[in-house]
């Protein structure tokens, strides 16, 4: 995810699902406890063990990390499930202002922030 | 009310009603005890009742604050149980609106709670009764539209009312060692099904963010390497179990997983979305030492817990009554027992329970909403909780 001079990396294999970027994400939107406005979204097909993470970016349209690999390009659509609110309707990542919170609450290096 | 609804849910089975009632100070109580609270309702609304519950810490950023808990008493008899609720499905109960809620009397017809934005409703769906517990999730997760609704289920051994069936989390056993799916079976309550899209407020964002992060990194030093359930369990450390590790998968908030899955029916390493169903969730350490001590190997093991995880049954009362009447125990005798729903001893077990020797500190700690099995392993510190309890809540925690 591209910024002025900071991005996001995403190692998609190193996710283990905990959540914590979501809830981070929409911390420093809103204030409260909610994965509904976070601009980071996990992906979970759980009786398959496949999970990633999907981002919405201002710069790339949508980034998906998934596990065979990243993918980044695709239009805002499709939602993280139908009763959330949609992908398109959230606003994409703004780096928390250079403090990126999902990457400071990564526990174990899937989301960090690089210049 | 920070971190809290304010709210308990109630719904009564046997007439279809729901009502919503104030969680006030005289039943949270010191705000930390929710089993005590779960107890205060069951007194309130009669022996029969299922009290779901979340922990005041449930769904915040500290450390593995992941856990809610099902309980279910009967003064009559002095029978009381309670089993964990893991993964998702408590913080999502909690975003669902809900702190408490309160299931009692019996269903008429078979169907399943729907809990989502402060309601509660009951669907009937007669063509669920007697499915396995993975056709409900399946079924639920697809009439409601939504993939990440989580649902507890029992599957046929909870419908037939036996004491060693077991509750299952989005497919996954290891929290029910009480026997509560067949308290499902007995108010013809075939799921539950929760999905939580409010918010929740915090005293101090910022802090609470801020001391959790740093609480969580100094516990991540401490801790190591993650290995999954290896990382808390022997019973992980063989190779045939090893050589079918696909991923480690953490609860909400938990840095240090203890849910392995092993992959059975592909190889481990396939990343792709290839097969839908291609093994199993493992965290349940002693029905999986049972297995081990039957003689399976991990990829029976593995076949063997899902098949019980499937029928609602408790693995360790199924395996142990196998071994007591001297049969063989292999996924093909698992299957014939299954087949047919019996009684079986079900003996009481602990799995999450066993991480403390003192139970007080284990409902101390489930009671506050954190996982027992990470924070005994991190050091249950009640000082340090304690003042977390001022960003969180605004006030220090009486743990």
């Amino acid at each position: 995810m591209q910024g002025d001079l900071l991005r996001l990396k995403i190692e998609p294999l190193k996710c283990i699902c905990c959540g914590l970027c979501e809830t981070s994400c929409s911390l420093n939107r809103d204030s409260v406890l909610t994965p509904m406005s976070s601009s980071i979204i996990l992906h979970i097909d759980d009786k398959a063990n496949y999970f990633g993470l999907v981002l919405k970016t201002k710069s790339e349209g949508l980034v998906l990390a998934r596990p065979e690999g990243l993918m980044s390009g695709q239009q805002a659509s499709g939602s993280s499930g139908s009763g959330s609110k949609p992908v398109l309707l959230r606003e994409a990542c703004d780096l928390c202002g250079g403090k990126a919170k999902c990457a400071r609450a990564c526990p174990t290096g899937c989301i960090t922030l690089e210049e | 009310m920070y971190l809290r609804n304010g709210k308990i849910g109630v719904f009564d089975l046997a007439t279809g009603e729901a009502s919503v009632s104030e969680l006030t100070e005289e039943l949270a109580g010191d705000g930390v005890s929710s089993l005590a609270t779960a107890d205060k309702l069951s007194s309130i609304h009669g022996e029969d009742s299922l009290v779901f519950g979340t922990g005041v810490l449930t769904a915040s950023f500290v450390p593995a604050a992941c856990a809610g808990f099902i309980h279910a008493k009967k003064y009559s008899d002095g029978w009381s149980r309670f089993m964990p609720m893991l993964g998702f499905a408590g913080v999502e109960m909690k975003l669902s609106g809900f702190d408490f809620i309160v299931v009692k009397g019996i269903s008429e017809k078979p169907g399943y709670l729907w809990v989502r934005d402060g309601i509660i409703e009951f669907v009937e769906s007669a063509d669920l009764k007697g499915k396995d517990s993975w056709t409900r999730i399946d079924k639920i997760r697809a009439d409601q539209g939504d993939s990440k609704i989580h649902v507890i289920s029992s599957g046929p051994w909870g419908d037939s009312k036996r004491e060693c069936s077991q509750l299952v989390i989005d497919y996954w056993g290891g929290e029910d060692k009480a026997g509560l799916g067949g308290v499902f079976g007995e108010k013809n309550l075939l799921a539950v099904a929760v999905r939580g899209m409010g918010e929740i407020e915090l005293a101090e964002p910022e802090k609470h963010f801020e001391d959790s992060v740093l609480l969580m990194r100094e516990h991540i030093l401490k801790l190591g390497q993650n290995q999954g359930l290896s990382s808390y369990s022997k019973v992980a450390d063989r190779d045939d179990f090893k050589k079918l590790v696909h991923r480690h998968v953490a609860c909400y908030g938990c840095p240090f997983p203890c849910r392995t899955f092993l992959k059975t029916d592909e190889a481990p390493n396939e990343m792709m979305l290839a097969i839908k169903d291609p093994g199993y969730l493992h965290y349940d350490i002693p029905a999986l030492e049972l297995a081990f001590a039957s003689g399976m190997g991990a990829r029976d093991a593995t076949l063997a817990l899902r098949m019980c995880a499937k029928a609602g049954v408790e693995p360790v009362a199924m395996m142990s009554n196998m071994r007591s009447g001297g049969a063989k125990v292999t996924p093909e005798t698992i299957a014939s027992v299954l087949a047919d729903p019996i009684d079986l001893k079900a003996g009481r077990i602990s799995n999450f329970e066993a991480s403390f020797q003192d139970e007080g500190a284990y409902r101390n700690c489930l009671g506050l909403g954190l996982c027992p099995r990470y924070w005994s392993k991190v050091g249950f510190e009640k000082e340090e909780l304690a003042s977390f309890g001022e960003s969180a809540v605004g006030k220090t925690l009486d743990i």
